[in-house]
């Protein structure tokens, strides 16, 4: 089981260095050693997840200790990996997402004649994931972190000759810089706190530290806060949200595999990991609520006027983990992880959809000029169509389970406003996207006449994995979740967060589906429902297996949007904020820096230079002296025993 | 006056310096020998001062000014057969021309 | 018979005192005068001059011996020599335009402060003040000094009086043949 694991790691290194070697030599068959890496380790992680899960491997779980990393005296960190029920659930998220994105790419990179470099990458990408899932200690984990910003660098930047692509790329890894800062800092925290970075030493320690008075409450929320920030900027949480959406200048299958199932996942693994600490701050638990569901409900709104559709679903992305980090802030920590294994499948899904949309019209992006094309992708629009109505929260697909529950605990633990705003969110979520679909598939064709005959569905190697996804977007709920609150993802991580419920007073309730909790997901279906019809009735639907169709009206949402100028004006510029971040760090971080650059030159260049051109002048001057006249010499002599001879009489006399 | 010392010394210490002064203003070669010549001059003078004020030094007090005196000439000698074998270079008795030691 | 009166009679100083003042003044004088003189065989002559009264100064003083040595040696050989080198060194341009540098103000500052130190200095000691013995030095006195306590230093003299001599005479000396890389 050890071998498996690092096995399942390292296939995907063997896999980028294969292919980074001679990749490009393979040509168009460059994806074979790259996707048989990723088949092979995901093959791996399931042998490895049915072992964890079903109890193998005791209580701690599988513990690997490769070999001594840092030894130096008192910082000493191991290379050690773990497998617990939270890293298999994650586990089974990234490697299923992986290995279909890869199949996906064959067919979706077949004409770029960068296809190898694309394959390396996404290898590259698959051992940081890994191995920032597997790492049992802050070190090791921050590391894989870093390691996956890198992915994600370059595979933004992987057309790399488009400028705005180029720009995407630094602007996604300097964002994600900030919050390492922050994330950093809370590591040496932690370290000047336990002295310890091993995970399970941490979390035993850290606790047990406060309990005695060793450490304020306030340092305890500190470093929760501290590690929160590397949280808000691989999630893109505000205020760190702005790289999420231009990170879409990447190939669809990046969007599909980095910002929707797996890298943006980091953070809310990490929270969810670090639960210990989290939970004995009720402080940081407030504050990652509120950050969550305020990016959730900023998101929603930006997602209902965007036209691009990659972007509609980054913003959709945002709004979701802002979900799960709301979730991870009251405390329904299995609640947060359902929503995100669920989220990784049906937001795959819906990326991957996109990228065939896309492929089918030749790579046109704006939803305005799509339409009606449910005819001619037809199992592209199917599975999309599944992909949306789990994030709508439709029972019985995935999305309904978790959403709810995430609404249903954060009413029952008290948190009110979460569970307001969270159904508000609901909502818009269902209409946005069910506004994405009529745009995209419904309605008269704004598709642009000249490409409009071409329009044809994706090849075989792009639609298998659409449907493969569709079917745990439609079922895990159904397999993971009933019965309600005692269901197989229950059982799977209650023992990861039975400590943090117990600090946090949480005692298991029973399932009332007649009482509280009916009345919640009553509450919120409706909810999910209105907005679904709204979206339906506004920009057109197909009824599926049948002929019924509801046309757009155009002429409503134009009325509408116009009575709700400003708000739509608002939303449609991403409420100003990268324009609020290019005024501040942009343009006046810039005037700071030719002010630093311009004192660097005058002051600093200045007082060098300047003593090297004093040293040179006072020599010019001084060398004078030497006339080479000998009386000269002895006016000096003479002159200096004067001095001498009148200071001593001078001095002696006093 | 003359029964104290201290006026022969300022007497031999007002030559030196005239003497001092000649030596570092004039051009002339042999002018700054002469003058070098009249510092000797008031440091004999002081000697002998000395000489005639302590009874223990009477003796030797002239013993020295004769070897001053003696050391002086020879120097003078040197001195001036260095400034001809130079002017017979220079064509010039001028120091303030030599400035061969310059660079 | 007309007695001197051991004073002077109006200012009340003695012979000797009036003596050495007039030594003294004519020392100075002719010692500015050889410093400060624009043709340089006057400051030569000037120099002979001051030598005499220097020669006066040393019998005042009660050295009868040295003042004759000074005569001799001074008077006698080394202004002599000097004004030969005068003459062997006259340019025929005649006496330079300037006598003397421009750095004259600065020697002239520095003697003067030289001579401030130096008279402070005297009179912030205090010396013997016992009466200069008019009898002087007798001259058997000097002449045991110089061969018995001081015998080192005369034969030093003397080797020193000799290698002057020759080196006086070689760096003198004309070049007869004449070389063929003189570069000077």
């Amino acid at each position: 089981m050890i071998t498996l694991t690092v096995l399942l790691l390292l296939l995907p290194v063997a896999g980028f260095a294969v292919t980074a070697l001679i990749g490009r030599r393979l040509g168009t068959r460059s994806w074979v050693p790259a996707v048989a890496a990723v088949l092979a380790s995901w093959a791996l992680a399931m042998v490895v997840v049915y072992g964890q899960l079903s109890g193998g491997n005791g209580d701690a779980g599988l513990q690997v200790t490769l070999y001594r990393w840092i030894p130096a005296g008192a910082f000493t960190i191991d290379f050690n990996l773990a497998v617990d029920n939270l890293t298999a659930a994650l586990l089974i998220v990234v490697t299923t997402v992986g290995m279909l994105v890869h199949v996906y790419s064959i067919g979706y990179m077949a004409h770029d004649p960068g296809r190898w470099r694309f394959f390396a990458y996404l290898n590259f990408f698959m051992f940081s994931m890994l191995l920032l899932v597997l790492a049992a200690n802050f070190l090791l984990l921050f590391a894989a972190w870093e390691l996956v910003g890198l992915s994600s660098y370059l595979l933004i930047g992987f057309w790399y000759r488009r400028r705005s692509a180029a720009l995407a790329a630094k602007k996604a890894f300097l964002v994600n810089r900030v919050g390492d800062i922050g994330f950093a800092l809370g590591i040496m925290a932690v370290w000047s706190t336990v002295g310890t970075l091993n995970f399970s030493d941490v979390f035993n320690l850290l606790p047990a530290k406060l309990a005695s008075g060793a450490i304020q409450p306030w340092e305890m929320t500190g470093i929760a806060l501290l590690l929160f920030c590397g949280a808000v900027g691989k999630s893109a949480q505000f205020p760190l949200h702005v790289w999420l959406p231009d990170a879409m200048e990447g190939p669809t299958p990046v969007s599909a595999l980095i910002h929707a199932a797996t890298m943006v996942n980091a953070g809310v693994y990490f929270v969810a990991r670090a639960n210990p600490i989290f939970s004995q701050s009720g402080t940081a638990m407030v504050i990652v609520a509120a950050i969550g569901i305020f990016t959730a409900l900023l998101a929603a709104s930006i997602a209902l006027t965007q036209t691009d559709i990659k972007r509609v679903l980054a913003y959709s992305t945002l709004s979701q983990l802002g979900y799960m980090f709301a979730a991870l802030g009251v405390g329904a920590y299995v609640a947060a992880i359902f929503h995100l294994m669920a989220h990784g499948f049906f937001k795959g899904l819906l990326f991957l959809d996109s990228g065939s949309v896309i492929h089918g019209v030749h790579d046109e992006q704006d939803m305005n000029h799509m339409g009606g094309l449910w005819r001619k992708l037809p199992v592209t629009h199917a599975t999309m169509l599944v992909g949306t109505l789990a994030i709508a929260g439709i029972p019985p697909l995935a999305g309904f389970f978790s959403k709810d529950e995430i609404l249903g605990e954060s009413f029952k633990a008290g948190f009110l406003w979460v569970w307001i705003v969270g159904i508000g969110v609901a909502g818009l979520t269902a209409f946005y996207m069910f506004r994405l679909m009529g745009k995209t598939f419904y309605g008269p064709s704004h598709v642009d006449p000249a490409v409009e005959p071409q329009v044809h569905e994706s090849p075989r190697s792009m639609t298998v994995p659409l449907v493969l996804l569709a079917i745990p977007s439609a079922l895990l709920g159904l397999g993971l979740g009933l019965p309600f609150g005692a269901g197989a993802i229950s059982s799977w991580l209650d023992p990861v967060f039975a400590h943090a419920e117990q600090t946090l007073g949480r005692s298991p309730e029973s399932f009332s589906l007649f009482g509280l909790d009916g009345a919640l997901i009553l509450i919120s279906v409706t909810v999910a429902a209105v907005g679904t019809i709204a979206g339906m009735r506004l920009f057109g639907f197909h009824w599926p297996f049948t002929t019924r169709e509801t046309e757009p009206l155009p002429e409503r949402v134009a009325a509408f949007t116009a009575r709700l100028r400003p708000l739509y004006t608002a939303s449609f510029h991403k409420w100003w904020f990268d324009d609020l971040n290019d005024l501040i760090f942009v343009r006046f971080g810039g005037r700071l820096a030719n002010g630093a650059w311009w004192f660097d030159r005058t002051v600093v260049d200045g007082t060098v230079n300047g003593t090297g051109r004093f040293i040179q002048q006072t020599g010019r001057e001084v060398r004078q002296i030497q006339t080479g006249h000998v009386q000269n010499y002895a006016l000096g002599i003479a002159l200096g025993l004067l001095v001498v001879a009148g200071g001593y009489l001078l001095l002696a006399g006093r | 006056m003359s029964h104290t010392l201290d006026a022969y010394l300022v007497l031999s210490a007002l030559l030196f310096c005239i003497g001092v002064f000649g030596f570092l203003a004039r051009r002339n070669a042999i002018s700054m020998l002469m003058c070098i010549e009249l510092m000797l001059n008031a440091v004999n003078l002081a000697i002998l001062a000395f000489g005639a004020f302590v009874p223990s030094l009477q003796g030797s007090a002239a013993v020295i000014a004769l070897l001053v005196m003696a050391v002086a000439a020879g120097e003078a000698t040197v001195g001036l057969a260095i400034v001809i074998a130079i002017y017979r270079n220079r064509r010039t008795p001028l120091v303030d021309e030599y400035a061969q030691m310059r660079d | 018979m007309l007695t001197i009166p051991s004073t002077i009679p109006l200012l009340g100083w003695t012979w000797n005192d009036l003596l050495f003042l007039v030594l003294a003044g004519g020392l100075l004088g002719s010692a500015l005068m050889v410093v400060l003189g624009r043709d340089i065989i006057r400051c030569g002559l000037w120099m002979i001059v001051c030598f005499l009264f220097l020669a006066g100064l040393y019998v005042l003083v009660g050295n009868p011996l040295v003042a004759g040595a000074q005569v001799l040696v001074y008077i006698g050989a080394i202004s002599v020599l000097i004004l030969f080198a005068v003459m062997l060194t006259q340019s025929k341009a005649g006496p330079a335009r300037l006598v003397f540098h421009h750095q004259a103000w600065a020697a002239a500052l520095a003697a003067v402060g030289l001579a401030v130190v130096l008279v402070i200095v005297d009179g912030a000691t205090s010396w013997p003040l016992a009466q200069p013995d008019r009898q002087g030095t007798a001259t058997t006195d000097v002449a045991s000094k110089l061969f018995s306590d001081f015998v080192l230093p005369f034969e030093v003299v003397s080797v020193l009086l000799l290698a002057a001599v020759i080196g006086g005479v070689f760096l003198a000396k004309r070049d007869d043949a004449p070389r063929s890389d003189s570069d000077g």
